[in-house]
């Protein structure tokens, strides 16, 4: 019994993570909605109390150049190796050269690729390629707002395919390069003395929330289109806050992605705001 | 070859761009698990770096076969838990005040509200069993699958479903009840 029991609540969670509401998953099992209910609204709240937890982007960021330091130190030693080889060198560089023109091809090829598609990891690797190879702080404030750019578009694409938890993540990737931009043009300090740590999701419309601050039977998809307008707040914000700062060049740039940005966000919402109450 | 195997595969032959990206991808769900298990901030940050400073060590020695990568990376966090509260010295149990409650919550500002709402999920987390506490923390934290939670944990599928059934079972007499 609690075997069928934990079977059925486990088919309603992974219905609810992919976007579904509580009413659907209840129809389904009238035999046991009445066990069932409360445990989905209870989960709703787990999901949306553990989703607001979020490691802070300094921490994040200095993480990562310790690892890339300790990338280059652990392979320092192979380069090494590399160089005993001289005899093959022309042998290699001539391969090189060959899988340089072709990945070329590939490399523009990815350009429009989208998550999930086979391209779109180069598309990324080719995008850190070229912050790395930009030098002018004003071209890297340039890139981090047209990958921003990226990013919240590729979030309306996966939301259409009714990939929702992408859809978080790509938000979040959008929101990584404006901290960058952010960096860039000196005005981190002016926005947060400190990254917060645990984000705060949206405050839920009262109806939303019950009594016992469960969360109401609207389900996943409502929790997850308040957490992205809630993304979406923070991010337009933050592209305002540096329109503001930013040399004059870069400005027509900026207004051009806030309204992107506010369309591509606008469109997610929508999406999954239409697949919650459908 | 999916796109995560091919980055993988490139990760494990030392490319540097390919670790990037397994870092991306995992740094959020990896830092949710171990919060939620420790419900302290800083300690989680501690051992979300250890994790990925070992994942780097360790990458080379990881094979496909059964074990996906995010159960493997679990591992090494589940490890490196363990050792913490070796190190420690300390005993993972309960360390809940009872003296908490609606009336002690912070000010009006949401940040502090939202921090005081998973500190205290994390909380009650802890006075689980140990298997509770892993499937719930995967689950909801981590974002595992109950395929994936499975294979980190080293259970079949209907025993990690079995343990979720008994863990938001009881969170929910924990937490409601609170309220």
């Amino acid at each position: 019994m609690t075997q069928k029991i934990a079977d059925v609540l486990e088919n309603c969670l992974e219905r609810i993570f992919r976007g579904e509401n509580i009413g659907d998953c209840l129809q389904d099992y009238p035999e046991q909605s009445t066990e069932l209910e409360p445990l989905l609204k209870f989960s709703c709240s787990l999901i949306q109390k553990s989703s607001a937890i979020q490691p802070g982007v300094e921490f994040k960021d200095s993480v990562r150049s310790q690892l890339q330091r300790a990338v280059s130190a652990k392979f320092e030693p192979r380069r090494t190796k590399i160089s005993i080889w001289r005899r093959r060198w022309a042998v290699a560089l001539t391969s090189i050269l060959i899988i340089f023109v072709a990945s070329m091809g590939a490399v523009t090829a990815s350009q429009k690729a989208l998550p999930n598609e086979p391209l779109y990891p180069m598309k990324l690797a080719a995008e850190r390629v070229n912050l790395a190879l930009t030098f002018s702080d004003l071209d890297k404030a340039v890139l981090h707002i047209q990958f921003a750019q990226r990013r919240t578009a590729e979030m309306a694409e996966v939301a259409r395919w009714g990939e929702t938890d992408k859809a978080f993540l790509l938000s979040e990737k959008a929101s990584a390069h404006l901290d960058q931009l952010d960096k860039i043009l000196g005005v981190e300090k002016t926005w947060e003395a400190k990254s917060p740590k645990i984000l705060a999701p949206t405050p839920l419309p009262a109806p939303f929330i019950s009594q016992g601050g469960e969360v109401d039977e609207a389900g996943n998809g409502e929790g997850l289109a308040a957490i992205l307008d809630n993304e979406r707040t923070r991010n337009l914000n933050k592209l305002q806050t540096a329109l503001d700062k930013a040399p004059e060049e870069l400005k027509p740039l900026l207004k051009q992605a806030i309204a992107d940005m506010k369309m591509s966000y606008d469109k997610t919402i929508f999406i999954i705001q239409s697949g919650a109450n459908s | 070859m999916s796109i995560e195997e091919d980055v993988i595969t490139r990760a494990i032959k030392g490319d540097g761009e390919a670790f990037a990206q397994l870092y991306e991808e995992y740094f959020g769900k990896i830092y949710r698990y171990v919060y939620l298990r420790l419900g302290n901030r800083d300690e989680a940050e501690d051992l979300t770096q250890q994790v990925f400073v070992k994942a780097l060590e360790a990458i080379g020695r990881y094979k496909w076969r059964n074990l996906p990568f995010a159960s493997w990376l679990f591992r090494i966090a589940h490890n490196q838990m363990i050792d913490y509260f070796r190190r420690e010295n300390k005993i993972e149990k309960v360390e809940w005040n009872d003296n908490i409650s609606r009336n002690d919550e912070p000010g009006p500002d949401s940040i502090v509200q939202h921090q005081f709402e998973a500190e205290e999920l994390s909380e009650n987390i802890k006075k689980l069993p140990p298997a509770q506490r892993d499937v719930i923390s995967l689950r909801f934290g981590a974002g595992f699958s109950v395929a994936e939670a499975a294979k980190a944990l080293r259970k079949n599928p209907g025993t990690v479903k079995a343990l979720q059934y008994n863990a938001i079972v009881t969170l929910r007499k924990m937490m409601v009840g609170a309220e």
